[in-house]
């Protein structure tokens, strides 16, 4: 069931290599000893019950939330902490937003900036970010709208585009910055059913050209067959990583991973 | 109405509209921005920073602008702050209007949804940026029409500042007054001035709104 387009050339090995993490908000613990490699290429889909950690897995990924267990590492380079240092202590503000150029992300609320057009919003962080020159940002911003099929909404506000237009250029905006990941938070929970197909097809073709992909989705269509792996979280541990095809199984071999299923089985959605 | 008694003191009344708006404009727009810095401190200082513009914030609103007028105007030179009267005007209303702004800045950084920030952090942007970029021009949008109106009722305010013999518009008016025992004009006319000062702010407001809004218009 795994897609078998061919992957471009370094696949396989580990990009992403998470250790050990945990994460507590106060006295509740959102993750714990999370071990989970993520390779170059691959998409990985999070899945699990409301609450079970998914999205703050997601979140330790690029130090939005930062983790205060194990290591997260991004191509060898710990994210968020500094290397070697007890008690661990932030990277400066500058290192920090160095390593979260490499790691996209795309919102479940989009979270365009509506007092810019689309152009604008993807082009934004080329120009204050990449220091790039206004004329060349915006030709590439453009690029980027275009593989998201919106060319033609360059000019149009956000107030003026329809959710899944809006989730399309976010991701725009996420690939115009030529991350090495990128990460999905519920890229289509927020979306009228109709409007959802159209955000899927733009991801199945970011991970035909071999994006390497970490989302968290309530689409089990999607993770059954765009996925190579499938992680199953619940209250905060990872109950098992495994091709869609095994997690998918008639008769998976956990009892949580079955009993979540079948919700999905009783509406036909797998 | 005795028309000549406006030719005689038509200049000073003008005069005094000059005072008014010279004090109103300069107290308001430093109260304006020393409103910001308060805001921009107490969102990111450290706590006893934090418990100082507190104290600050209700100090100043908790008292009546007269009273703060007069303790720096009088109370000044005791502690070697001798100012003339326009001075202490102008200072005064920097300081009385500064509290209001802030509150108007803090609920305007409340306004801008948390996401709008994380997606700029996770493009790498650095948070002055982020702050001059993506959540200044957005909370202009709610913050604009509070505004407007606090420096409408500013305005008014400044009639208070002839208690301490600020040549301003009410200064003049009430000299004009008693010195030619007329007293309905002489207030008609103020009320006009004050009355163009509050239509010229309310216009402008309203022209700064459509500006910062207009990404919210339906193509």
């Amino acid at each position: 069931m795994a897609d078998t387009t061919p992957k471009s050339n370094g696949a396989g090995e580990p990009i992403i290599t998470v250790r050990n993490m945990g994460k507590s908000f106060d006295d509740f613990v959102a993750l714990r000893d999370v071990t989970l490699d993520v390779n170059r290429s691959e998409v990985l889909c999070l899945i699990g019950p409301s609450g079970s950690g998914k999205s703050t897995l997601l979140r330790c990924l690029n130090f939005l939330e930062a983790y205060d267990a194990g290591e997260v590492r991004l191509d060898g380079e710990l994210i968020g902490w500094q290397e070697g240092v007890s008690p661990r202590k932030a990277r400066s503000s500058g290192t920090l937003r160095k390593q979260r150029q490499h790691i996209g992300m795309v919102f479940q609320q989009f979270n365009l900036w509506p007092h810019m057009t689309a152009l604008e919003n993807v082009a934004e962080a080329l120009i204050q970010v990449k220091g790039m020159g206004k004329a060349a940002a915006c030709e590439k911003a453009q690029a980027a709208l275009a593989k998201v099929h919106l060319s033609d909404k360059a000019q149009s506000y956000p107030a003026n585009l329809s959710g899944g237009q809006q989730q399309r250029v976010a991701i725009a905006r996420a690939i115009a910055m030529e991350p090495r990941v990128m990460l999905f938070d519920e890229p289509t929970s927020a979306l009228d059913p109709e409007l959802v197909g159209e955000v899927l097809a733009v991801m199945k073709e970011m991970a035909a050209e071999g994006m390497t992909m970490v989302v968290v989705t309530h689409e089990m269509g999607f993770a059954a067959h765009v996925a190579d792996r499938v992680a199953f979280l619940d209250a905060g541990r990872l109950v098992t990583c495994a091709p869609p095809a095994d997690i998918f199984a008639r008769e998976p071999d956990d009892a949580r991973v079955r009993s979540f299923l079948q919700t999905y089985r009783e509406r036909n959605v797998v | 109405m005795e028309l000549d008694l406006f030719v005689r003191y038509g200049p000073a009344l003008i005069r005094g509209f000059g005072v008014t708006i010279l004090c109103w404009a300069a107290g308001s727009l430093g109260g304006l921005v020393l409103g910001f810095v308060i805001a921009c401190l107490y969102r990111w200082s450290i706590a006893p920073v934090r418990w100082v513009i507190y104290a600050y914030v209700e100090v100043i609103r908790g008292t009546p602008f007269m009273i703060q007028l007069f303790i720096l105007y009088y109370g000044g030179p005791y502690v070697g702050l001798v100012l003339s009267p326009v001075q202490a005007g102008i200072l005064s209303f920097i300081v009385y209007g500064s509290p209001y702004f802030s509150e108007i800045f803090r609920s305007g950084f409340n306004a801008v949804p948390k996401g709008q920030v994380e997606a700029a952090r996770c493009v790498g942007m650095a948070e002055a940026t982020i702050l001059r970029r993506i959540v200044l021009p957005q909370m202009l949008v709610p913050i604009t029409p509070p505004l407007t109106n606090f420096f409408i009722i500013l305005t008014k305010e400044t009639a208070i500042l002839s208690v301490v013999t600020v040549p301003e518009l009410l200064y003049e008016t009430q000299t004009m007054a008693a010195e030619t025992f007329t007293y309905v004009e002489p207030f008609l006319v103020l009320s006009l001035f004050y009355w163009l000062m509050v239509i010229g702010t309310n216009w402008l407001g309203g022209r700064v709104e459509a500006r910062v809004t207009r990404h919210l218009k339906r193509a």
